[in-house]
């Protein structure tokens, strides 16, 4: 199974218990470390709330489940804030490998819905291996350059 | 093939984190050993507009490569203030900057004078050549052998050099392999 970030975008949060829209999809934060997702940040009016990926019950084609309401957490700390406010996001972030060359833009990032487990990140629609994902911060997303 | 950079397209570009993929600094100035024919370190700017100077320096050992983009370190960890630096980054002796410097062959003819190093892209600032106003008029590209004798105001290269004289940077990185492999096998 695979899922892309672009196409996941907006895609409704839905309560179990009470089967409430509690929101949208906002932006996905990624451990690029252990190549997973994180978290996931949801809009909710003009509020961002963060919920661990570990707490998501069912990642769908059409609605992401959660429990309920209070899995919902407001930012905690710096980090939480810059995740809420988008400024990790993958998505159009400029993407530069290990010698510094500009890549691109990263255009969109594969991953299985299971587990969150990153598959794939693109890169003007060309296509690095999570392995050759390197770090990603606020300026750029750094890449493994395949060797020639 | 070999990519190649001026001195003066390193300046201002980005240094970045590979792991934090965040832009810590910029490049203010290159400093360069002719002796060594390498980059010993860069001074920095802060980031952002009228940002103005960093004291910390980057020591070539620790940068992880200059590219056409940007200059990748591992961590912030690299930046280091000039004091814990290694001699001739921290305090640079005078008299090493080599743009004006005349360049003369083993014959005694002057090919022109050096108006920028040339930096082999994905190194950590390896110099292979350097961008001159040449005698004969114009923009030249010379390569550079391992060694060479420099002074504060002139520098001795081969005769051969003269026959690798190029007009653009992606010739001299085809004739930077060519007049060092030639150079060795004498």
């Amino acid at each position: 199974m695979s899922e892309r970030f672009a196409a996941a975008s907006e895609r409704k949060v839905i309560s179990r218990t009470s089967a409430e829209e509690l929101g949208t999809l906002a932006h996905i934060v990624v451990d690029v470390k252990r190549r997973q997702i994180a978290s996931l940040v949801v809009g909710k009016g003009r509020k961002a709330l963060l919920i661990a990926w570990e707490q998501v019950s069912g990642f769908g084609p059409d609605a992401i489940m959660i429990a309920d309401d209070t899995a919902l957490q407001e930012p905690r700390d710096d980090g939480e804030q810059a995740a809420a406010d988008g400024k990790l996001e993958l998505i159009g972030k400029r993407a530069l490998s290990d010698s510094g060359n500009d890549l691109g833009n990263v255009t969109d990032v594969v991953f299985d819905p299971d587990t969150g487990a990153i598959q794939s990140i693109l890169v003007d629609d060309r296509e690095y291996p999570a392995v050759s994902l390197l770090g990603a911060g606020s300026f750029a997303v750094i890449v493994r350059e395949p060797a020639e | 093939m070999s990519v190649l950079v001026t001195g003066s397209a390193i300046r201002g570009l980005p240094v970045v984190t590979i792991r934090g993929g965040e832009d810590v600094a910029e490049v203010r100035d290159v400093i360069y050993s002719p002796e060594a024919g390498r980059i010993v370190g860069l001074t920095l700017n802060k980031r952002g507009f009228l940002a103005g100077r960093r004291r910390e320096v980057l020591s070539a050992e620790t940068i992880h490569a200059i590219g056409p983009d940007a200059v990748m370190i591992e961590d912030e960890s690299s930046l280091i203030l000039p004091e814990n630096s290694p001699a001739g980054l921290g305090t640079p002796p005078s008299g090493r900057d080599v743009t004006g410097n005349e360049v003369l062959t083993e014959a005694g003819a002057s090919l022109g004078q050096v108006r920028d190093i040339v930096v082999l892209v994905g190194s950590t600032g390896t110099v292979v050549g350097y961008e001159i106003d040449a005698a004969a008029g114009g923009t030249g590209y010379i390569p550079l052998p391992k060694q060479l004798a420099v002074s504060g105001s002139a520098l001795v290269v081969p005769d051969a050099t003269k026959e690798f004289i190029e007009d653009n940077l992606v010739g001299l990185a085809a004739a930077v392999d060519k007049f060092r492999s030639e150079a060795e096998s004498r």
